[in-house]
């Protein structure tokens, strides 16, 4: 059981309470999580784990410390606003220091599934069962990953700040293996809810793929016409949300800064049909309304129609550089078109099907540029069809090319491997995608 | 009986006569490797030692509690559990140009306790260490062991079986000369800012940022065979970077120093000496920023040893994780291109290159005196003069290869994450020449010299690599001529190990480290070191920038 919002609230009454300086803040964060592994069609190791965290945050005078604990008895949360208040004393000013957020009013947000906040051991048995089933009807070695969580947090502040969020997350990710090592391939579900997920249609799907992956053929790298499927376009974009920070734009550091000074917000920088946008109610894919620092996370549209609109800020450097204080999104939407899979291939004469992108890195932040590998299934398509299945490669290029040389979108999805913010994107066709090298990896 | 140094030395006779006895069951291309050496690392002894920081801690009052939850197992059906009591302290201060960015310490303690019934693994953790919460803990992880049991059953899928282990009652605790935690974080902070004003008083160095990361891991083990054993890790983390940027071109570099996170105390950091690291720091990122890009193509790469540990992490470290080749992590970290049948015959690399796994290495990030499953602590070779002959193993996995034990790779995460096969230290061993950085680079007449972590990127098989690097000179005619940027190098794994044909020698051989080494599902972080001497290879050179 993660805490009740009463819960919750009464343990930062509590913190706050005992604090002595007048700027102290708390946040805390219950976390009940269940999972199954399995690997080689077994189930491994998985397990049921509860943890608390309690942060608080002190300030006197630009002095400021935050301490972390996970014993919420009185004496304990005491002890913890007192180190915290002792430890920001010691500390060195901050010129940069921002004062408590006060009362917010966070967007209502539904995220939590009974179904998925209840679920035992045998449940979770069960649905790897039927995975592992599904996959080996088919002769392949199924691996993969099964979680849900509740996740509960709350922050306080003594300017008023009181806020509850509770939300539920279901995971399950299967890859399929050829059992002579040649054809693999990954997919995956992610949600607050239960709702009609079939872990049996996922090991199936996978397995499918895994199946027509076999004997990959190796192509020439070099510049090709991609359409890359949502995982793959969530990895890059991932890259292009980091990058847009107001500090590093402003200061010069990043793809978002104009030569001479500035940034480019207000430029058309990308193909017309681009849009990216935040909206943490959003009713198939809620978000958290709060983010990291509490603050509350608005619906923004960060590009519009192929322009940037907004760089996220920290409180702190919105203060210094006098721009909006905007959080970093925990949810990204980016707008579509209607092609479906196969109108989307029929557009290419000759490219890449990529379906995921794996081990990604950043090379060059100014240009965006980074690099990683193809991974659990990647097509050579020729004369609009889906031809055989190629060795993956590695890329060096990242989302300016995709937002810029955009030739055609799909429907957006959930991107149900990608983790850390909530990811809803189309599949995307982009022109001239840099391929350095080829890779023998399955 | 409480084991220090003296107790400790008993135990590690009998461990050494339990291996003796193995080794004739290991497979034959692993006999005609060095033999392992089963001697657990050096612990601190003597007056503030173990005594210090295992009599400040705050988990013996539960070691009761812990061992009744190990009979409430038991008697449920568990043929084997054991249970973790974990304290993790973690501090860090950052300091970004002339300003703190952060002051934090963050705590958590918690238990957690893991039960093996009818060959299959339940795992239960809570913070809360009362019995009835404890107990809760117990039933929940018995009854994920019943059910994956049943569902591995049906499935025909082998039970888990463990290695033996001699059950020891011990302490340990990370040879250092001072407590990082010792120092208060106002004192840190003094260094940190006044490395950043040395980084920004180089003309036309930006911003400077400099952090130190200590962390104290605090466990104590119990297992139903009987072992009990209390273990203090402390590491240290510092990191210091300058940018330039040139604004006319809108063009900007950044240069992360090179000192390595290690498991030992604050004098790690003083002998440092960060303030003048950041002059250095601040004069290279200058001469980065105006270097001319590179010109791609296939050379020999001269690294430095603050380079090449991440390359032996990935390339070397990964692939000869055991649960990677039989396929348990194919659905994330992915599996390896080694195969069982490799053991003993890959030529994965010159005749030159020898690799040792080993958590006993002084400093190293993954030295310990026992492994989170109850195993002592070992040196055994990975690859002897450029043959692949050895595995990273735990308990459940010696079988697997033939062997009757682990080679002590298992650990958890804080109290929260379960147990299984993590990297130890692995590290490349010098060359028999006794050559210099120098006598490399002077014996090469077109390449590149490099050091420094950058980017990083290599497949799920670890067949095919891209790593760049911190700063990069052009060798011509023997002699570094200029500077480089916006350089990496591309390689496949076995064609570049194969390539080496120059190593330094024994002065030249220097720890690297990373503190979070990525794996599992859910994702848990492990620290860990790679020593190495400078090397020379064959590699593509790709340009990774610099359109501006």
């Amino acid at each position: 059981m993660t805490l009740t919002a009463a819960a919750a609230k009464a343990l930062c009454r509590i913190a706050l309470g005992s604090a002595t300086f007048g700027d102290v803040r708390v946040h805390v964060r219950s976390r009940q999580t269940g999972d199954l592994r399995f690997g080689a069609s077994r189930p491994t190791t998985g397990g049921d784990v509860e943890t608390i965290e309690m942060r608080v945050t002190a300030q006197r005078d630009g002095r400021r410390a935050t301490v972390t604990g996970n014993r919420t008895d009185r004496a304990s949360l005491e002890a913890l606003v007192a180190r915290a208040e002792t430890l920001a004393a010691l500390s060195p000013v901050d010129p940069e220091a921002t004062g408590p957020l006060g009362p917010i009013k966070p967007m209502r947000v539904v995220a939590r599934d009974a179904k998925v906040a209840r679920m035992t051991p045998q449940v979770r048995a069960d649905l790897v069962g039927e995975a592992i089933e599904a996959g080996r009807l088919r002769g392949l070695e199924v691996s993969g990953h099964l979680q849900h969580s509740e996740t509960a947090e709350a922050f306080a502040d003594r300017r008023g700040l009181s806020a509850f969020h509770v939300g539920t997350e279901l995971v399950m990710t299967c890859t399929c293996r050829t059992p002579d090592g040649t054809g693999s391939s990954k997919g995956g579900f992610t949600s607050h809810a239960r709702g009609t997920f079939s872990p049996r249609e996922l090991a199936t799907r996978v397995a499918e793929a895994a199946m027509r992956s076999r004997d990959p053929k190796p192509v020439e790298p070099g510049r090709y016409t991609v359409v890359l499927m949502p995982d793959a376009v969530a990895e890059l974009l991932d890259f292009l949300v980091s990058s847009m920070d107001a500090r590093a734009a402003i200061e010069g550091r990043s793809f978002f800064a104009k030569a001479g000074g500035g940034t480019k917000l207000g430029d058309a920088l990308f193909d017309p049909r681009v849009t990216l946008r935040s909206d943490p109610s959003d009713r198939t894919n809620p978000s958290s309304p709060l983010a990291d620092d509490g603050s509350p996370h608005a619906r923004t549209t960060w590009i519009d129609r192929g322009v940037p609109k907004v760089l996220h800020a920290s409180r702190s450097y919105a203060q210094l550089a006098g721009v909006p204080a905007v959080p970093r999104p925990g949810h990204i939407h980016m707008d579509g078109e209607s092609n479906d899979l196969d109108a989307l291939v029929g557009k290419v004469q000759r490219g890449l099907l990529v379906t995921r992108l794996w081990y990604n890195r950043m090379l060059d932040p100014k240009g965006i540029v980074a690099t990683g590998l193809t991974r659990d299934g990647t097509f050579l398509i020729e004369g609009g069809k889906i031809g055989h299945a190629v060795k993956n490669l590695r890329y060096n290029d990242g989302p300016v090319t995709l937002l810029s040389k955009l030739v055609a979108l799909g429907r957006p999805e959930r991107a149900g491997m990608s983790s850390g913010r909530v990811w809803v994107v189309p599949p995307v066709v982009a022109d001239g995608f840099n391929f350095e090298s080829t890779s023998d990896a399955i | 009986m409480t084991t220090t140094r003296r107790g400790f030395l008993a135990t590690t006779g009998t461990a050494i006569g339990t291996l003796a006895s193995a080794a004739l069951l290991v497979p034959r291309g692993l006999r005609a490797a060095p033999a392992e050496i089963r001697k657990p690392a050096p612990g601190t002894t003597g007056a503030g030692g173990p005594a210090g920081l295992v009599g400040a801690s705050p988990l013996p009052p539960f070691a009761e509690l812990a061992k009744r939850a190990l009979d409430r197992a038991k008697s449920a059906g568990a043929t084997y559990a054991d249970a973790r009591l974990v304290a993790m302290m973690r501090e860090h201060v950052e300091v970004k140009d002339r300003r703190v960015e952060r002051v934090s310490q963050s705590e958590e303690i918690g238990i957690s306790v893991r039960v093996l019934v009818d060959g299959a693994w339940g795992f239960s953790a809570t913070p809360q260490i009362v019995q009835l919460q404890v107990f809760a803990a117990v039933d929940r992880a018995i009854m994920q062991a019943k059910a994956n049991a049943a569902l591995a059953k049906r499935l025909g899928a082998p039970k888990v079986e463990l290695a033996k282990v001699e059950p020891v009652t011990a302490e340990w605790v990370t040879p250092h000369t001072l407590d990082p935690f010792s120092i208060g974080p106002a004192d840190k902070a003094e260094l940190l800012l006044a490395a950043t004003a040395a980084a920004l008083g180089v003309k036309g160095v930006a911003h400077a940022s400099a952090s130190v990361t200590c962390v104290r891991e605090d466990k104590l083990l119990l297992t139903t065979e009987g072992s009990k054993i209390h273990q203090v890790h402390l590491r240290v983390a510092p990191e210091l970077g300058a940018t330039a940027v040139d604004r006319r071109r809108g063009r900007f570099a950044n240069r992360e120093h090179d000192g390595p996170p290690m498991s030992i105390g604050w004098e790690h950091v003083t002998e440092l000496d960060l303030p003048k690291l950041a002059v250095t720091t601040g004069e290279q990122v200058l001469q980065k920023l105006h270097a001319p890009v590179v010109e791609p193509g296939l050379r020999h790469v001269v690294l430095d040893p603050t380079n090449l540990y991440l390359t032996i992490h990935e390339s070397i470290g990964h692939p000869t994780e055991l649960d990677r080749a039989v396929g348990l992590e194919a659905n994330f970290a992915g599996t390896s291109f080694l195969e069982l049948a490799d053991t003993g015959k890959l030529q994965y690399a010159n005749e030159r290159v020898s690799v040792f796994a080993d958590r006993t290495q002084p400093g190293g990030l993954a030295t310990t005196g026992w492994d989170d499953e109850g195993v002592p602590t070992s040196r055994w070779p990975i690859i002897d003069k450029g043959k692949f002959v050895g595995w990273q193993t735990t308990r459940e996995q010696a079988a697997w290869i033939g062997e009757t034990a682990s080679h002590g790779c298992s650990y958890g995460n804080g109290y929260d994450g379960v147990q299984f096969q993590r990297m130890p230290n692995v590290s490349l061993q010098p060359g028999s020449e006794g050559y210099t950085t120098e006598d490399l680079i002077n014996a090469t007449d077109d390449g590149v010299y490099i050091t420094g972590r950058g980017s990083w990127s290599i497949d799920q098989q670890r067949h095919n690599f891209q790593f760049g690097g911190q700063m990069f000179w052009r060798i011509k005619k023997g002699r570094l001529v200029t500077p480089l940027r916006d350089v990496a190098y591309q390689a496949n794994t076995l064609e570049f190990w194969r390539s080496c044909d120059m190593l330094g020698g024994t002065s030249t051989y220097r720890l690297g480290g990373s503190m979070g080494d990525g794996k599992g599902e859910p994702s848990q972080s492990n620290a860990v070191s790679h020593g190495c001497p400078p090397a020379r290879f064959k590699a593509t050179i790709v340009r990774t920038g610099g359109a501006a």
